[in-house]
């Protein structure tokens, strides 16, 4: 019986354990944040967002994003005061205005143009190309030939 | 292909070969200061050594220079004998103001920096980097000239050395000083 009492303590604490661990509780606030934060580059790290690197500069810009929340500036309003100090390079996505249309649009501009290049190319070697003709009729000589030589080997 | 599509192509080619061409050469360190031309941010903040407190509003009408640094920044060090010598340049001029705004710093080590390497003008405390923020500051050393009319005029992202700083006194410094223009 009681060779069963560490097995029932082991399930206690694989099924109790879930229930006993600390709920975060994740305010409005932090989760504006965190969502702005998510939205800005680490303007010392290589493509990483102020949310997720640990750079010191980094931490400092999440602490004025959460002043600026708390004191109820908007999602925009905060994301241009940081387009203000940093200019479009602190923006996970550039600005879709002036020249930084050429980096949304030129990958499907190369690649709907290089689409149709091919496709007219590849129409227009279909279209030079001969029909193929149809093989030779087998003249009556060599039909007898074939036969006999597949009689023969049967026969074998 | 036709002849229009091989040109077009070739054309396409080349702009893409410039554009790899400036991304590959180019000078990745370099970012484009969006604050230059802008006005400048009011900052203030306490005094490094006496705890006093220091605002940009006093030095309203004057040209500014502004340095970022730090007790733990080596690039500062190298730079500070050349910021007490343009100190000791301008000092004498009426319109000329320079702070040191110390940056995420503890404030004894700062202290202890400018009890080391010298201190003839006011250091300004910025200890959680929010004025940094302010002023776009990517790392330190970092300077900045304003106006007299609060324009910031001038960036310059590391150590005031050698022609960095020939250029910051002669080009940047002088004319602003000798501008008639009034102050704002």
């Amino acid at each position: 019986m009681f060779r069963f009492v560490p097995i029932l303590i082991c399930l206690c604490v694989v099924f109790l354990a879930p229930g006993l661990a600390k709920v975060v509780d994740e305010t409005e606030i932090d989760q504006k944040v965190r969502e702005i934060a998510k939205t800005l580059r680490c303007t010392v790290c290589q493509t990483e967002n102020i949310w997720e690197s640990g750079a010191p500069l980094a931490h400092q810009m999440r602490e004025a994003v959460r002043e600026r929340v708390i004191q109820g500036q908007s999602t925009e309003e905060i994301r241009a005061y940081f387009h203000s100090r940093y200019g479009d390079y602190i923006m996970m996505e550039p600005p879709k205005q002036g020249v930084n249309w050429l980096i949304w649009l030129t990958p499907f501009l190369l690649l709907f143009g290089g689409g149709a290049l091919l496709w007219r190319e590849v129409k227009g070697w279909v279209t030079r190309t001969p029909p193929s003709q149809p093989p030779p009729a087998l003249d009556e000589a060599s039909r007898r030939r074939i036969e006999r030589e597949l009689q023969q080997d049967k026969r074998e | 292909m036709t002849r229009t599509t091989q040109i077009t192509m070739l054309v396409v080619l080349l702009a893409l070969l410039s554009l790899f061409y400036q991304g590959l050469w180019g000078d990745p360190r370099h970012i484009p200061p969006v604050l230059v031309g802008t006005r400048a941010p009011v900052f203030e903040g306490p005094d490094v050594e006496s705890g006093e407190p220091l605002s940009s509003e006093q030095y309203k009408g004057k040209v500014i220079l502004v340095n970022f640094w730090a007790s733990w920044c080596q690039e500062c060090k190298v730079e500070h004998e050349n910021l007490l010598r343009l100190y000791d340049e301008f000092k004498d001029h009426p319109e000329f103001v320079m702070v040191g705004i110390n940056y995420q710093d503890e404030i004894p080590k700062a202290r202890a920096y400018l009890q080391r390497y010298g201190s003839s003008f006011p250091h300004m405390q910025d200890v959680k980097g929010a004025l940094a923020i302010d002023f776009g500051v990517y790392g330190v050393p970092e300077t900045f000239v304003i106006d007299k009319q609060g324009i910031i005029r001038h960036k310059w992202i590391g150590p005031i050395v050698d022609n960095v700083y020939t250029n910051l006194t002669k080009n940047v410094l002088t004319p602003l000083l000798s501008d008639p223009t009034p102050a704002t």
